[in-house]
């Protein structure tokens, strides 16, 4: 019991975060899935991109080679080429042709101030897409193509066409940049969606969260059919645990009453016997002994019993209603203390709960009230005051009073002051035990009124 | 007085029959709610005393079926939890009063005499009319101060007339208060008893308090206080 009380607040801390735990966990994993992706999407790219530069070299090169005249043997190039980029000095694309022995024969334009330390061999192989590295360290993107103007040895070139990887680099960082952005941005909108599922698939389970909240507040009998296929298990589970509950507390209280009544009724018969054998004077000794002890396990069995059937429940939250119990005590001791016509005053608020079972919250008040009405000379008081966190309901009356000697002594499980009042010690160690049963204290004053002030104090 | 106990015990039940009858009631006792519902139909009484953990139907439901039934006298319970919900359940369904089991006779014997004197109006131990006053507590009637020597019998019918002053009671009343059953009802002993009363009462001045309504019965003609 006390394990189950203990791990309580963790159980209900988890719960709270299963929908962030959950966020969070599919967040990490849509960014591991994410950085695994990053790699494949790069390569491709990459891959693409170097294609079309490839591409646009190898046509370039083409473009060369359609223009390139041999006249006796010799390369010439005529002075403005189909493609301008190949005569400006800004526009990077660079054309060189190399005779087969790797000699230098022309060189575009616009390669005329750069200084780049590429040469080609001439291997026979057709064509070749390299990435080279220059002095300076800059990065170029060659495409070498091997031709033969005239079918013969003597006619062969190397033609080249470069173009700096600076260009690529820009677009790859564009890309790298739209990437990542298009990533972030869609991350955002799975987490978005993400979230209004889970908040969507966890209606329910605050539907039934909701539920449980009026069970255990009393205003519901059990859980609804109305939730996910997943959950009605469990809800069949807790209904059949809150009506086997229930029926164990009817069965208890019958077996309870019966026990009562069979333990009580010998007892009261008892009683009357020693009444009998009182009447001989010779008796009369044994006869108080026999009525004492009749008084003792009369009291003892009221006192355990009581006990017994003030066994909280486990699932249900206790709250209470004080107006309308009060209601219903007065109306009771009104009509047993109706020639002393005792006046109630009331100082509490109107919907004020007392967080407790209303069974044993309708004993400690009963106890209280009727101690209040049976010493009172016509006002008793029934006020709560709360003052952080302690919730202190307080019972008065104008009577003579408990003086302080006896104080101690009227808490005491079991004591009672008033020996002409049978019954009235288990009452007040009735009382006390449903007090401590709510880890509250039962402290006794005077009263501004004039008499006894039983002060219940309770943690909210 | 007549009193109907309902208790199921047999011997609390003849307990009851014998020491309230030793105090001078008329004990109408049984041990279901179906003969208490009978009896009470049956015969007028006074009081009823229940016990609400009976066989069958319960005492509770006892108590609703009298009530409904019309009978207002009053109803003590006798209970054995003693607790407040019992209480509270019993007295809204029109018990006028409770005592927890086991209990003293005396603590039974307070509470039953307190329930008689508020349902005939009179919340002290005792009833005044004129020089005449009954002390209730030791079922005596003082004239002027002094006793009076009233046999038992004369005793009841004085009470019960003086109980219900100012109405006219019917002579089976009467005999229902001093014989528990049909067996031996003979109107002619009232109108003994009576005389026998009168004379009693009526000793020197002009204090003449019963009359006698002509075919229905008699009257207690003094104010009572």
């Amino acid at each position: 019991m006390s394990d189950a009380e203990l791990s309580k607040p963790a159980a209900r801390r988890r719960g709270e975060s299963l929908r962030l735990r959950l966020m969070l966990g599919t967040a990490v994993l849509a960014v591991l899935f994410m950085l695994a992706l990053l790699p494949a999407l790069r390569g491709a790219f990459v891959i693409a991109l170097e294609q079309s530069i490839e591409k646009r070299l190898a046509s370039d090169a083409t473009a060369l080679v359609s223009a390139a005249r041999t006249v006796d043997g010799r390369l010439t190039m005529p002075d403005k080429l189909p493609d301008e980029e190949f005569d400006t000095l800004e526009a990077k694309l660079l054309g060189f042709i190399y005779d087969r022995q790797g000699t230098l024969v022309w060189q575009s334009r616009s390669s005329l101030d750069e200084s780049v330390s590429y040469r080609p061999r001439y291997d026979g192989r057709g064509h070749e897409f390299v990435r080279i590295t220059d002095a300076q360290g800059r990065e170029f993107f060659v495409y070498d193509v091997e031709i033969d103007l005239l079918r013969g040895q003597s006619a062969a070139f190397s033609v080249v066409t470069m173009q700096p990887a600076s260009d690529y680099q820009a677009m790859y960082d564009g890309f790298m940049g739209q990437l990542y952005l298009w990533l972030g941005g869609a991350l955002l909108v799975l987490l978005g969606l993400l979230w209004f599922g889970l908040t969507w698939g966890f209606r329910s389970l605050r539907g039934l969260s909701a539920e449980l909240d009026q069970v255990e507040a009393g205003t519901l009998e059990g859980l609804s059919e109305e939730h996910p296929r997943e959950l009605l298990r469990l809800t069949g589970s807790l209904n059949r645990l809150l009506e086997s509950e229930r029926q164990q507390r009817e069965r208890y209280r019958h077996s309870l009453d019966d026990l009562a009544h069979s333990l009580k009724t010998p007892l009261a018969v008892l009683q009357s016997v020693a009444e009998v054998i009182d009447k001989q004077p010779q008796n009369r000794e044994q006869s108080q002994v026999l009525q004492q002890q009749i008084e003792r396990m009369s009291q003892q069995i009221g006192y355990q019993l009581q006990r017994a059937s003030l066994r909280k429940s486990g699932l249900i939250r206790h709250s209470a209603r004080l107006a309308p119990l009060l209601d219903t005590l007065c109306g009771a001791l009104d009509k047993v203390y109706r020639d002393k016509q005792v006046q109630v005053l009331r100082d509490f608020a109107a919907e004020q709960h007392l967080p407790m079972e209303r069974g044993a919250l309708l004993e400690l008040l009963g106890n209280l009230l009727e101690n209040a009405y049976r010493l009172c000379l016509g006002q008793v008081r029934v006020s709560v005051r709360q003052q952080g966190g302690v919730l202190e309901l307080c019972v008065e009356d104008d009577g003579p009073g408990v003086p302080a000697d006896q104080r101690e002594r009227i808490l005491r499980r079991g004591e009672r002051l008033d020996a002409q009042h049978p019954g009235q010690g288990i009452g007040t160690a009735v009382v006390k035990d449903i007090i401590e049963s709510y880890g509250g204290e039962l402290l006794l004053e005077d009263s501004a009124l004039g008499g006894a002030s039983f002060r219940v104090r309770l943690s909210e | 007085m007549k009193l109907l106990v309902v208790e199921d015990e047999a011997l609390l039940r003849h307990h009851l029959y014998s020491r309230l009858g030793e105090q001078g009631h008329v004990v109408d006792a049984v041990a279901n709610a179906e003969e208490a519902l009978y009896r009470a139909a049956e015969y007028n009484h006074d009081l009823a005393v229940i016990d609400l953990g009976l066989p069958g139907m319960s005492g509770l439901d006892l108590i609703r079926q009298l009530r409904s039934q019309d009978k207002s006298f009053p109803i003590l319970i006798l209970t054995a939890r003693g607790n407040w919900q019992d209480k509270v359940e019993g007295l809204a369904a029109g018990a006028d009063d409770y005592v927890v089991k086991p209990f003293q006779f005396e603590e039974l014997e307070a509470r039953l005499n307190a329930l008689l004197r508020r349902a005939s109006g009179f919340t002290q131990a005792s009833i005044a009319a004129g020089p005449l006053v009954l002390d209730l507590n030791r079922k005596q009637a003082l004239l002027d101060g002094e006793a009076l020597q009233l046999t038992a019998y004369e005793y009841r019918i004085l009470e019960y007339l003086m109980r219900h002053q100012q109405q006219v009671v019917a002579k089976e009343r009467l005999i229902e208060q001093l014989y528990p059953d049909d067996e031996e009802r003979d109107p002619n002993v009232i109108e003994v008893l009576v005389g026998r009363l009168r004379r009693k009462l009526e000793g020197q001045q002009d204090f003449k308090p019963i009359e006698t309504v002509r075919g229905q019965g008699y009257l207690f003609t003094e104010r009572c206080r």
